[in-house]
């Protein structure tokens, strides 16, 4: 209990950069996912076929093996990326192709015939996405892009990996130091658990609120 | 047999249909129908699924593309321009918005906004479309639904209403526009029966008013009561068309004749 005490800052420390590099990864995959969506349903030939290529490379490699290739390749290639930024700019790419998954999913979802009553009042497609088609599919979105974000948090761990001060670094730092397993990584187990735990609460909450049919 | 059937004067056309012809694939649906509806006609389509009835009438305001011939509202070509070197072009999308929204369809499934009221599935159209004031285009909206029949209905969500006040709210949708024809697609099929008369009675209202109106419909007995013209059509053909009563009761085709012939013996059934 004494040594849970004393970890507390340098664990809260690692819990505010666990935090940082998730919010920003979700910011990043997020913003990514709506992007390729778009051109996936939207763009010509070439690059649909691009936006294609990517998904399967990025869906096909793991996550650890592309945070490897940022840290000790690209050094090789002289390009220097500062770790925290790579590993967000990491994340954010690699979930990014499962939000494109997510939002394709959804925009598809809505029946074609709320497509067909929108163009025959005179709009066109853009104002169609935007008044019609986006409010419909953010409820189909909802509940997988809220899991897409949990997996998001959970994958930041990674970045312990190629030396980032997240909760789990700093934890297994700590177990190094006190033999303490159990309770240090105990209490890393919570960090991640709260942060997900509150995110679905978030999407239950989001989820209740676009239920426009009572 | 000949599909070259015009009638009514190209003066008066709200809409003209010249020789239109659409192929799914190889599979040609329409072939070569040609046809003018008059300012305040009303005009019935009939025929048997697959006839291609439903395919004309989005035909008309380009829900689907079509390949030869030309189709124009108001005098003005919808869809396809041709070029001085007489090739063939698509309209931008902008302007074909611009001449959609001349149209009012209805379709068979409601197709109602879900995630807006019922006024402001209404308004929407005007507000975004035509840039229509809000206020403007509610106050409308709710004349319009009061004229259909549904004044307490304005607030309620689409999900809460029957579906013959749907497709009531959707008529009214699609007039909102003020269109100068509307386009009606087995709007009564997708109704349990004893709601049809609702829709159909504001529709027979608005043939009433002069709306120039396309009706496709197995609602024989409305055709044959309040259309101008009925007008039947099989295999992208149109076979034969006339006065509504007449055609019903002295059909020359053998086609209408064993279509009304296994029209009748459904009903007894």
């Amino acid at each position: 209990m004494e040594l849970l005490v004393k970890s507390l800052p340098l664990l809260a420390h690692g819990a505010a950069t666990t935090l940082y590099l998730s919010a920003a990864a979700i910011v990043f995959a997020t913003a990514l996912g709506l992007v390729l969506a778009l051109l996936q349903l939207f763009g010509g030939l070439i690059l649909r076929a691009l936006v294609e290529v990517y998904l399967y490379v990025v869906r096909g490699v793991p996550l650890l093996v592309l945070l490897f290739a940022m840290y000790y390749a690209l050094p090789y290639a002289d390009i220097q990326i500062e770790p925290v930024t790579g590993g967000i700019v990491v994340i954010g790419l690699y979930f990014g192709a499962f939000m494109t998954e997510v939002f394709r999913a959804a925009v598809l979802s809505v029946p074609k015939g709320q497509w067909e009553a929108a163009r025959t009042l005179g709009l066109t497609t853009p104002r169609i996405l935007l008044d019609v088609v986006f409010v419909q599919a953010m409820r189909v979105a909802g509940p997988p892009y809220i899991n897409t974000c949990i997996m998001v948090v959970k994958g930041t761990s990674l970045v312990s990996i190629i030396g980032l001060a997240d909760v789990t670094f700093i934890g297994k730092q700590i177990v190094e130091r006190t033999l303490a397993p159990f309770e240090i990584f105990g209490a890393v187990a919570f960090v991640y658990f709260v942060i997900c735990f509150a995110l679905s609460r978030l999407g239950r909450h989001l989820e209740w609120r676009l239920n426009y049919v009572p | 047999m000949s599909p070259d059937v015009s009638v009514g004067s190209a003066v008066s056309a709200e809409i003209e249909i010249r020789g239109l012809s659409k192929w799914f694939g190889d599979h040609k649906v329409l072939k070569g129908v040609s046809t003018d509806v008059k300012r305040g006609e009303a005009l019935v389509v009939i025929g048997p699924s697959g006839s291609g009835k439903t395919t004309l009438l989005r035909c008309i305001n380009l829900l689907e593309d079509f390949q030869e011939g030309e189709i124009r509202i108001g005098g003005e070509a919808i869809g396809y321009t041709v070029d001085p070197n007489g090739k063939r072009m698509r309209r931008g999308e902008a302007e074909i918005a611009r001449l959609r929204a001349k149209l009012g369809m209805v379709f068979q499934s409601f197709n109602l906004f879900p995630h807006m009221s019922v006024l402001r599935n209404v308004a929407f159209g005007p507000v975004r479309a035509l840039g229509m004031p809000r206020k403007e285009a509610e106050e409308r909206a709710a004349a319009l639904l009061a004229r259909v029949g549904l004044a307490d209905k304005v607030d309620a969500m689409p999900s809460r209403l029957s579906g013959g006040q749907q497709q009531r709210v959707a008529i009214a949708r699609a007039l909102a526009m003020q269109p100068k024809a509307m386009l009606f697609d087995e709007v009564t099929s997708a109704l349990d029966p004893e709601l049809v008369a609702e829709v159909l009675d504001v529709m027979r209202q608005l043939m009433q008013e002069g709306m120039t109106m396309v009706i496709v419909t197995h609602e024989m007995a409305f055709a044959q009561a309040f259309a101008h013209r009925a007008l039947f059509m099989a295999e992208g053909e149109i076979v034969e068309q006339g006065e509504p009563a007449r055609l019903f009761r002295d059909p020359q085709s053998t086609r209408l004749q064993a279509f009304l012939k296994r029209f009748k013996q459904g009903y007894q059934l």
